[in-house]
């Protein structure tokens, strides 16, 4: 095995092309070995031979996970903005592959106030639909407790919306991620009525679902995730499951983490520390 | 079998066939390579280009700006937080350098509930009113550490020429007018910054400056040390008619410079606890209308009224000079 | 983005769900679906279980149900982001989807009700191909080559109807069961999630096709100016009265599930059904359009009622009936995306009049089926075969 791996799949093919030369003086012997070759080939190509997706990153040998802190966020929502940058979300009010909710515990009252950079009073402060900023709208209110939580796609162990898509357009992948394939995917938007999280809009360019890939371009490239290079606070943590020793590890094996909406089943791969229970 | 029956049933077989032609013939390639999906989306996917660079990107160009960033405490702020991504810098041209900083900066320092104490939070309107941050801060440094100047000046040296500040700042650096303020125990730092500002014109007073000119550099670092050595313990104020209470709320303002009761962290402020409340008030208001140029003061003051100023100035001429326990001594 | 595209809301909800992402259209999907699934019903009761009194509207029924399943596509299409790839999920059926699933069952069942169709009217097709008319070479290709109505030959076709209608019933129920399954399967939304939506979306299903067929019956006898067959008429009003009430019951059920268990987000519910909800949900499905029916119909049959009475009784109810079964839908779908998946919001879906997704759309898709219903039963006249058959047997 480890000399098939070290063969590169051109050498492979010479060295398969040779055997079968060899082969060609014993007449039909050689067709056979042709087509086992050929068999061959193809085994080791979904064995994990060949590195796929791309040529300098192999899927089989990651587990991505990824983690709050809501203790950590300043509501800042400069991850809101650098998300719709690196992956050109629609620039509004309705369209967010993540995004950040305020609670905010007020004396006297039992529920918390809830709200998230869309509401009009934040888009007022901020100036802009495009601009995100969360107004100081509890400044003068006696406040018992308030903290802000950065959700995004949970990427799922067992993902509803991979479930209910019809054509195989949105798929989990060999390290962790639920991508859509843009090119294939109908527009029929049952994957939105099926994820518990909200995670998931409708692309009004493309006409297809779309949804946070934990910038699965990022993260096969070495680079972390857009929201959690840019997070200046550290509230954002990404890594691979499978190192003991990367952030996300260290992270669930430090803290008492949590997820969220966890009676659903959908196993959500987003760990959460520092969220109460209003938060879902 | 009627003729009309095994025509349907071919027609039914024909059907049958051309849907199971249409699925082989229509099934995109590399579908079910690796499960229910494309497999070629994933590659496709991967290949999209990253928008934001990181910093790596940046220090080869900017090395000097990113070494003072990455040396100071917005080192977790990384460049494109402030300029925007750099996906096709410099090639596409230049990145934004933010101007309102009054509005990027208060996304994150902006008092707020919910923010995690760690944070470090301003009231906007009292800590500098409608001054830009960069008026004071500097984003790669934000952190404002004045130099504090080393005074090397010799104390004995410095107490005889001390005669000629007696008159009004008294002969143990202890004023007896509400109005001029005392020196015993002042940073020396500070002290000396302040004389070489009169000295060389940087700040104008009727009486300082023509003595203040009289002085050479030397004589300038003796003064300084002389009136450092002296004890302020003998600063004694009487209690003001102004509100220390509401001048305590609003000195929060003033704590990360000048400490929470006066007693500054860093020798290059001012000490402000004990000192004459008199005094204070008309450096307040000099800084308000300009009259002593200072940004960060001009900034802080900006936002006070007079009943402000006079009960700030209550609570500081309040406090003990002597340095706060624990604190670090100046 | 069209702001009137985007939702209002109250309280707390994720910032995507402002987009509704399922229209009116839905709206009328599952209503189609269920009209094909009704009136196959009726044509199956003569059919299979050999119920003489709704001959009359047998052929009829079968019609209505091939024209209303030519359209059940249509909404969807219409919906879709892309509906020229919407045969990627037949090619590539994703097996744990309802809706790929559904797409094979619609399928299966079209092709079902062609067929069924094109043995009932066989005879006439043989007849019309033989006559000299501009159409005579679309039936003499309807024919498949073959003009033989020998007693043999319609031994085999009424063999061949029969089994199909057998295979129909639980094809067109299971379908429509199946509709109902595409919402109660999903977790993410407390007022859909329920193992008691197949069930209703069935019955209902069942009533609203019975309660179409009533009411084009007799409209159609009023527009060719023969008397109403009285027995068929009550045959098919008893049908509806026993369904409704066994749909009024499940549906009452599956609301009082969902308050009985009270589940997280129940505040936002009973927030959302004793607010907004108490016009089209308490009043015009269940009281005017299910009780109401309910009462009158039993109220007619206690009596005996007859005649013109008994006429304009049952399409009254059946006209009722036709608009609950609509809201039943309408609250389902919209309703079931008005409260947010937080628990802690509502939002207000806006209905658009000049849209891909809006009334317009919807309405011509609704109005549809019924111009070609008028145009097939001109090529294919009911009621021709219904005489036939009479006096065959």
């Amino acid at each position: 095995m480890k000399l098939q791996r070290d063969l590169s799949s051109a050498a492979r093919r010479e060295f398969l092309g040779k055997l079968g030369l060899a082969a060609g003086c014993a007449g039909t012997v050689a067709a056979g070995v042709g087509a086992l070759g050929a068999v061959q080939e193809a085994e080791a190509k979904t064995d994990g031979g060949a590195s796929f997706p791309t040529p300098d990153y192999d899927w089989t040998k990651h587990r991505w996970g990824y983690g709050v802190d809501a203790t950590k966020c300043i509501g800042c929502l400069r991850c809101v903005e650098a998300c719709k940058k690196e992956n050109h979300v629609a620039g509004d009010a309705h369209h967010f592959r993540t995004w950040v909710e305020r609670y905010v515990y007020l004396e006297g009252e039992d529920k918390p106030r809830i709200d998230s950079q869309q509401d009009p009073v934040n888009i007022a402060a901020s100036g802009s639909e495009k601009e995100y900023r969360f107004a100081n709208r509890y400044k003068d209110a006696k406040v018992e407790k308030a903290f802000f939580v950065p959700k995004l796609c949970n990427h799922c162990t067992h993902p509803a919306c991979v479930q209910v898509c019809p054509t195989g357009a949105t798929y989990k992948t060999k390290d962790g991620v639920v991508l859509i394939d843009h090119t294939y995917c109908i527009g029929c938007q049952y994957c939105v009525q099926a994820c518990p999280y909200g995670a998931r809009f409708f692309n009004d360019v493309e006409h297809v679902t779309d949804k946070c890939t934990w910038c699965y371009h990022r993260i096969t490239k070495g680079l972390q995730p857009a929201c959690v290079e840019i997070c200046p606070v550290g509230a954002r943590v990404f890594g691979d499951l499978n190192d003991k020793q990367s952030p996300i590890s260290l992270f669930i094996r430090n803290n008492r983490v949590q997820v969220l909406k966890p009676e659903t089943g959908n196993a959500p791969n987003v760990y959460y520390v520092g969220i109460d229970k209003e938060v879902n | 079998m009627p003729r009309h029956i095994a025509r349907l049933i071919a027609l039914i077989v024909v059907f049958g066939a051309l849907a199971l032609l249409a699925k082989w013939y229509f099934t995109v390639d590399s579908f079910y390579e690796y499960g229910h999906y494309r497999a070629n989306s994933v590659p496709e996917i991967a290949a999209q280009a990253p928008v934001f660079q990181t910093p790596r990107y940046c220090q080869p160009c900017h090395a000097e700006r990113v070494a003072l960033w990455s040396a100071n405490s917005h080192k977790t702020v990384i460049c494109e937080v402030c300029h925007g991504p750099a996906q096709g810098h410099p090639a596409n041209g230049k990145l934004p350098i933010p101007t309102d900083t009054k509005k990027l900066c208060t996304l994150c320092h902006e008092a707020m509930p919910g923010r995690p104490r760690a944070q470090p939070q301003i009231d906007v309107a009292r800590h500098a009113g409608d001054q830009q941050c960069i008026a004071c801060h500097n984003p790669h440094a934000p952190k404002i550490v004045a130099a504090a100047a080393q005074v090397a000046g010799d104390a004995a040296a410095g107490k005889k020429r001390a005669g000629a500040c007696a008159g009004c700042h008294g002969a143990q650096g202890v004023s007896a007018s509400d109005t001029w303020p005392n020196l015993a125990g002042q940073n020396a730092a500070y002290l000396a910054k302040i004389l070489g500002a009169y000295k060389s014109g940087d700040q104008k007073d009727m009486v300082m400056t023509p003595m203040a000119q009289g002085l050479g550099d030397a004589d300038v670092q003796n003064l300084a040390a002389h009136f450092a050595g002296l004890s302020c313990a003998a600063a004694r104020n009487e209690s003001s008619a102004a509100d220390v209470a509401a001048g305590k709320a609003l000195a929060k303002n003033c704590a990360a410079c000048h400490g929470e009761t006066g007693v500054a962290t860093n020798p290059a402020w001012p000490k402000l606890a004990g000192q004459k409340a008199g005094y204070l008030a008309n450096a307040l208001k000099a800084f308000r209308a300009g009259l002593r140029r200072d940004p960060t003061m001009a900034g802080v003051s900006r936002g006070l009224s007079d009943a402000d100023i006079a009960n700030l100035a209550a609570y500081f001429s309040a406090q003990s000079c002597a340095p706060a326990p624990g604190g670090r001594a100046p | 983005m069209d702001p009137l595209h985007v939702a209002t809301f109250t309280g707390y909800v994720y910032p995507n769900e402002t987009v509704i992402p399922w229209s009116v259209l839905i709206v009328v999907y599952p209503y189609l679906t269920g009209l094909v699934a009704g009136a196959f019903t009726v044509s199956s009761l003569y059919q299979v279980f050999g119920m003489q009194r709704f001959k009359p509207v047998a052929h009829f029924a079968l019609l209505t149900s091939l024209c209303f399943m030519l359209f059940v596509p249509v909404p969807l299409l219409l919906h879709l982001g892309h509906p020229e790839r919407a045969f990627n999920s037949t090619i590539t059926p994703h097996l744990t989807s309802a809706m790929a699933i559904f797409g094979y069952a619609a399928g299966f069942y079209l092709c079902l009700l062609v067929l069924e169709t094109w043995f009932a009217f066989r005879p006439h097709i043989v007849r019309e191909s033989q006559r000299k008319g501009p159409l005579r070479w679309f039936f003499r290709a309807l024919t498949l080559g073959s003009d033989d109505l020998s007693e043999n030959a319609m031994r085999y076709d009424r063999k061949w109807i029969f089994a199909l209608a057998v295979i129909g019933i639980p094809a067109a129920h299971g379908l429509h069961g199946y509709v109902g399954f595409v919402f109660g399967s999903l977790k993410s939304r407390e007022w859909w999630s329920s193992d008691l939506m197949p069930v209703v979306f069935l019955f209902s299903a069942i009533i609203s096709g019975v309660a179409l067929l009533i009411v084009l019956y007799v409209a159609s006898c009023k527009l060719r100016k023969i008397e109403i067959d009285l027995p068929c008429l009550k045959g098919m009003a008893y049908t509806l009265w026993g369904f409704a009430m066994l749909t009024l019951v499940l549906e009452g059920l599956e609301f009082a599930n969902i308050v009985y268990k009270g589940r997280e987000g129940i505040d936002t519910i009973m927030e959302y059904v004793t607010g907004r909800l108490v016009i089209p949900f308490f009043v015009i499905q269940f009281a005017v359009g299910a009780v109401i029916p309910i009462l009158a119909l039993s109220f007619m049959i206690w009596r005996g009622t007859t005649g013109r009475a008994l006429v304009a009784g049952v399409t009254a109810s059946a006209c009722l009936v036709l608009m609950s079964v609509f809201m039943m839908r309408w609250n389902v779908v919209i309703g079931g995306q008005e409260i947010a998946k937080t628990g802690k919001g509502l939002l207000d879906y806006h209905l658009l009049i000049f849209h891909r997704e809006g009334l317009v759309a919807a309405l011509s898709v609704v109005a549809a089926p019924f111009v070609l219903l008028l145009l097939m039963t001109r090529l294919f006249p009911p009621w021709v075969i219904e005489a036939e058959t009479l006096t065959h047997a």
